[in-house]
């Protein structure tokens, strides 16, 4: 995907939902209409800070037949790499930003006789639009949205307004938790689960939906990771025949991106498997943060996801 | 007009227990009973499966019947074992019995594939998909065979022609299987040359 692809927006409101989640509303600056999407997509946000670039997978969270904006919610993480600060801290109202097309890795099973939606927190977003394709259609559904406390239930009157008793809040601060082994002990027979909050619900509901005899194909889950901040390592492109130095506060990709090569990407969190590329030779240990490859591919040694994984090395060789 | 190599044709493999199910549900037709028995042998170590688990048989032969299959899935440990006199009042408690069912189902079916397809296209209806179904084909290869033209069901066909019970057309079976009518196809035999037939033979013994 090259920045040729990307489409300018203006953000027209911006609103503080919970204490640390914004929502934002972005606009085409050239007043047209954007991509069509469905529920349960995201798109990267194209952030120009002072020092460098940053890139970011948000879920789209307006509805899918309103295409004059598309809606983010932002959460700021407490440690970011800067992505989530920028747009809490620098971006206004008017602020430009760019953003690639939508792309959905989550979306809803077209032959589901049920949906059960999981929600921890800023996961809510994917929802908010699947929901929109959800309402008034024969397939019944119901939501489990936790979060810490009532003031950090981000959207719960948008959601309650219309769902009304399929959404279902749990806040930790009143000891109110999922019984996720009742809630997947017993759902008819082609219910499928999406999930999607911090990274310890996820494999919770997984691991839950197993042992209850669930298949993975009924099982749907996300969770972009944000690139970790590791050790500076060098790396050497083979075909490119240039080296890239990656610093600790930037990602493989972001850096060899910065050198001037393209490598694919649609998540830049580990999840598409789109930016996939062949290790050739390694003087040291890869460090996977990926969602993508099984064990056995992890344990080959022979390929990284360079938009989350590192290397602790003393020289990486890649096919690029 | 040969008619081999054709994808739709749906292959089986042997039975085998799932551990990864919660709940279980064996379906099978006459000589299906021995497949079955064979997984319920697999889980004689699982008493709680085995009590999750649900048989329902149809013997057809008269032969077959009576005490003695219900008597040979009992001693293997199932508590609820139903003995069906039709294939359609089992394939009717089938229905009833998925639409009462929880995620976590493992169904196991065998038989002949005529009765395997209407299974299927049952547990389909519940969107089963191939993680959760397992299916042997045993006993008669004898097919259903759909007309493309009138839209009969011609049962029990063991030859490669067969003259549809709807419109009396002579039909080629065909290996062009569809899942949603669990039949195979069967298109007119003689469209060039109305009496032209191949040789008739049996085929699907
Ligand atoms: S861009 Fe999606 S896995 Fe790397």
């Amino acid at each position: 995907m090259t920045e040729a692809a990307t489409i300018e927006v203006e953000v027209t409101a911006i609103d503080q939902v919970t204490p640390l989640i914004k929502h934002f509303r972005l606009a085409p600056v050239d007043g047209g209409t954007l991509p069509a999407f469905s529920g349960g997509s995201h798109i990267i946000v194209v952030m120009h800070g002072a020092a460098r670039a940053h890139r970011n997978p948000y879920s789209v969270l307006s509805p899918p037949n309103r295409l004059d904006a598309y809606e983010i919610g932002v959460r700021r993480m407490e440690e970011s790499r800067g992505g989530s600060h920028f747009m809490h801290d620098s971006v206004r109202v008017g602020s430009r930003l760019q953003i690639a097309h939508p792309v959905n890795l989550f979306g809803l099973d077209k032959i589901a006789r049920k949906h059960v939606l999981i929600a921890g927190g800023i996961g809510i977003t994917p929802f908010l639009a699947m929901l929109e394709d959800l309402y008034g259609g024969p397939v019944p559904y119901e939501l489990h949205y936790s979060v810490r406390s009532p003031e950090h239930a981000a959207f719960l009157v948008r959601l309650r307004r219309r769902e009304g008793g399929r959404v279902h809040l749990y806040c930790d601060s009143e000891q109110q938790a999922i019984d996720f082994e009742a809630l997947l002990g017993n759902q008819p027979l082609g219910t499928h689960v999406y999930v999607c909050g911090p990274g310890g619900m996820i494999s919770r509901v997984a691991a839950v939906a197993k042992d209850c005899g669930w298949p993975d194909s009924h099982i749907h889950w996300e969770q972009f990771s944000a690139p970790p901040v590791g050790d500076a390592f060098e790396v050497f492109l083979a075909r490119s025949r240039i080296s890239v130095h990656v610093p600790p506060d930037q990602s493989l990709l972001e850096s060899i991106e910065a050198a001037g090569v393209e490598v694919p990407y649609l998540c830049r969190g580990g999840v598409c498997g789109f930016c996939q590329t062949r290790v050739l030779e390694v003087d040291g240990e890869l460090l996977h943060n990926d969602h993508f490859l099984s064990e056995a591919e992890r344990a080959s040694g022979k390929t990284i996801m360079p938009c989350v994984s590192r290397a602790r090395c003393r020289s990486l060789l890649l096919d690029l | 007009m040969l008619v081999t190599g054709i994808k739709s044709k749906p292959v089986y493999a042997p039975l085998r227990y799932d551990a990864g199910g919660r709940y279980h549900v064996m379906l099978g037709q006459e000589v299906g009973e021995a497949p079955l028995l064979r997984v319920l042998g697999d889980m004689s170590g699982s008493p709680e499966a085995l009590a999750r688990t649900r048989v329902l048989y149809v013997p057809l032969r008269a032969a077959a019947a009576g005490a003695a299959p219900a008597a040979a899935f009992g001693g293997a440990g199932v508590a609820d074992v139903r003995i069906f006199g039709t294939t359609a009042a089992l394939l009717e408690a089938f229905r009833d019995l998925l639409g009462r069912a929880l995620m976590g189902t493992r169904l196991y079916v065998a038989g002949p594939e005529s009765f395997i397809g209407l299974a299927m296209k049952i547990a389909l209806e519940f969107n089963l998909n191939k993680d959760e179904i397992r299916a042997e084909e045993c006993g008669t290869r004898a097919r259903r065979v759909y007309c493309i033209h009138c839209r009969t069901t011609t049962e029990n066909v063991r030859t490669n022609i067969v003259t549809c019970g709807g419109c009396t057309r002579s039909l080629l079976v065909r290996d062009h299987y569809s899942r949603r009518l669990a039949a195979y196809m069967g298109v007119m035999a003689d469209a060039e040359v109305p009496g032209e037939l191949p040789p008739i033979r049996e085929v699907f013994a």
